[in-house]
């Protein structure tokens, strides 16, 4: 599987390990279920956008991925970690696994710089330094190095998403969800945090996306999803998506969104 | 446009609001007056009756206070009322905790707020009243001047920290941790000073001294137990959270008064010990069940994207409750505790009422009780009225500048 969009380098995907499997995993709240039997797996340096409806589940699937939800039944597997009741796998899967949030989520009380050094310096224990030049070079990557010491609050949307994502990227993570991050952004900065992931997709990270912004999913991704009503209901290539859909629920939710 | 402003240059012309702006102060007061106290007929009836009742209550004060009344019964028990049994001998010690405690609101004051015209007018004010009570007849001049250097110790602090650069850098950080960790250690160091190393019995503790003691202790003490509290309420072990939320409901239920009487007769059998010692114990406890509640109150209005996001970056449970949560939540809880903190500096009167305990009231009380004072008991508890007053208008003073000061961060 080759994409010839512009942006990614042709790769090769094939040759790649797993580094997420999903087998049958089913999540309930109470008596609603929120994903049935979803199974799916994802290459190292993919980059799969994940559709849907509001209340598909799409969210509550990468959720899942790093345990700010539980699964129910099924089984999944991080990087060869196993997720499950143990506190040490936890720990490792979630150090290995960053998230942006919709609503970016920044610590109001702290500066940008302890946003960002934080995970590093108590969960990993790297000396102040090391994390401070660690932020720096990562506030240079999302383009704000200027703002390490001011507060969130001082900050616009896009500031603080790309704050956010800095924020996630200290940790080192083999893998980045990122759950709706442009959704709660005005039009005019939708685009500074795009090019931040388009940026981190061509360095080979792997990328989970949760979003509306089919002109990402198109020039992007790898492979994208269509979640509806918990169920995965179909997956391909953005070629095999916005040309020829196959299933009668993508091709509405296409047709509404498009 | 033949009147083009440009044709007479030395003529500026101002909109309307500017050119009254100019006109002399007492046609401008005439205005105003005019506008909010004379604006109608009822208006004018109004203001002219109120100016009556302001002048009958002012004059009354003023009369009450420079004519009528005979502060002897505070200025000749001053000891008394302040000290009362501590021992006299070790007097230093009382000097040095005050000068230490405002040394400490000199460097908080200069490393997170700034003293503005109305602060420096209260300390004047308040600075004169501790003087014209300490001087009066002479006597115990060195006591004047111990609460003059005291006061200079709250400036020195002040001007030293104020010309610290505030910009975040390492060595904010160290001042900053360093006022904290003074301010933490305060109480514990104030406690040593007075009590240890020869000094005073606990139950030497008495007048306004004892008041001193007591609130701190209770309110530092609620503290420290109202967070486990919160925590334990909103826990999800059933065990848990029913026997924080069955102390909180319980303590509640009663009013501190019956807890005192908990300390008096029960708490001996079950714990003994020095008197003080209990009301400082029930204090703590029954200022930790309101405290938990607020500190819940704020959890729950914490949005729950902050723990998550702390589990995201490999926090643990308990590092994110230390690092993220806590820090928003006691923060967001500030203005309820410290109307909590007020509410029990009042209260702590009430150990006069149940336990042989003599705190400021307690001794104003025994100062009227002695013959030549029977008269003037109003002058007595007006000043012990006072005094709260002033505790707890700084109190609120602070606590308004520590939220303005913490407010940078605020979502």
């Amino acid at each position: 599987m080759t994409t010839e969009t512009a942006s990614t380098p042709a790769r090769d995907l094939e040759s790649m390990d797993d580094i997420i499997i999903a087998e049958n995993v089913d999540k309930w709240f109470g008596d609603f279920q929120a994903l049935d039997d979803i199974s799916m797996r994802i290459k190292e340096h993919e980059i799969v956008v994940v559709l849907g409806p509001s209340g598909s589940g799409k969210s509550t699937f990468i959720r899942c991925l790093n345990r700010l939800e539980e699964h129910d039944a099924g089984r999944i597997v991080i990087d060869g970690i196993e997720m499950n009741d143990d506190v040490r796998n936890l720990n490792a899967i979630r150090s290995e696994v960053g998230m942006v949030f919709q609503q970016f989520n920044l610590f109001p009380h702290l500066s940008v710089m302890n946003n960002i050094t934080l995970g590093p310096r108590k969960v990993r224990r790297m000396p102040k330094l090391d994390a401070d030049a660690l932020a720096m070079q990562l506030l240079e990557r999302v383009g704000i190095p200027e703002q390490a010491d001011k507060y969130p609050a001082q900050l616009s949307g896009g500031q603080q998403q790309r704050v956010a994502i800095a924020r996630a990227l200290a940790m080192q993570p083999k893998i980045m969800l990122f759950d709706e991050p442009t959704s709660a952004l005005d039009p005019e900065m939708i685009k500074e945090v795009l090019d931040v992931m388009q940026e981190l997709a061509r360095s080979g990270m792997t990328m989970i996306v949760v979003t509306h912004e089919m002109g990402f999913a198109r020039e992007v991704a790898d492979r994208l999803i269509f979640f509806d009503e918990g169920s995965l209901v179909e997956e391909g290539t953005p070629q095999h998506f916005f040309e020829n859909p196959q299933e009668e629920r993508t091709k509405l939710f296409l047709s509404q969104i498009l | 446009m033949v009147d083009m402003p440009a044709q007479n240059p030395q003529r500026i012309v101002l909109p309307p609001h500017r050119e009254r702006a100019r006109r002399p102060r007492i046609v401008r007061f005439r205005e105003w007056a005019r506008r909010n106290l004379f604006n109608s007929r009822a208006g004018t009836l109004l203001t002219i009756i109120t100016a009556a009742i302001l002048a009958l209550l002012i004059y009354g004060v003023v009369y009450f206070v420079f004519v009528d009344a005979n502060w002897r019964v505070i200025t000749e028990n001053r000891w008394l009322l302040f000290a009362g049994g501590y021992p006299m001998d070790q007097e230093w010690r009382l000097w040095f905790s005050v000068m230490f405690v405002f040394l400490l609101i000199g460097l908080t004051y200069g490393t997170w707020a700034s003293l503005g015209r109305r602060d420096h007018l209260f300390i004047v004010l308040a600075s004169g009243f501790a003087v014209l009570l300490l001087a009066h007849g002479g006597a115990a001049i060195w006591s004047t001047i111990w609460y003059l250097i005291a006061v200079g110790l709250l400036y020195a602090g002040y001007a030293i920290t104020i010309r610290m650069p505030r910009e975040a850098g390492p060595g904010r950080t160290v001042q900053q941790r360093s006022v904290a960790g003074l301010l933490i250690a305060a109480l514990p160091i104030v406690l040593i000073v007075l009590l240890a190393f020869g000094g005073a019995r606990p139950r030497e503790l008495e007048g306004f001294v004892l008041n001193l003691v007591l609130a701190p202790v209770g309110i530092a003490g609620g503290l420290i137990l109202a967070i486990p509290l919160a925590l334990g309420r909103a826990s999800r072990m059933r065990a848990i959270s029913w026997t924080c939320t069955t102390y909180i409901e319980v303590v509640r239920g009663a009013p501190l008064l019956g807890w005192l009487f908990v300390a008096l007769f029960i708490l001996d059998d079950v714990i003994g010990g020095e008197l003080i010692v209990r009301a400082m114990v029930v204090l703590a406890v029954f200022t930790a069940a309101y405290m938990a509640e607020y500190i819940r109150g704020a959890l729950q209005a914490l949005p729950h994207g902050q723990s998550e996001a702390a589990h995201a970056v490999g926090l643990n449970q308990f590092q994110s409750m230390q690092l993220i949560v806590m820090p928003q939540a006691l923060r967001i809880s500030i203005p309820p505790m410290v109307g909590q903190a007020i509410s029990i500096w009042k209260d702590t009167t009430l150990v006069t009422v149940i336990l042989p305990l003599r705190e400021l009231k307690g001794n104003a009380d025994s100062a009227i009780a002695q013959f030549e004072f029977t008269p003037d008991r109003i002058e007595a508890y007006v000043f012990v009225a006072v005094i709260f007053w002033v505790v707890a208008f700084i109190m609120s003073r602070i606590s308004q500048r520590v939220e303005g000061s913490l407010g940078i961060g605020e979502r």
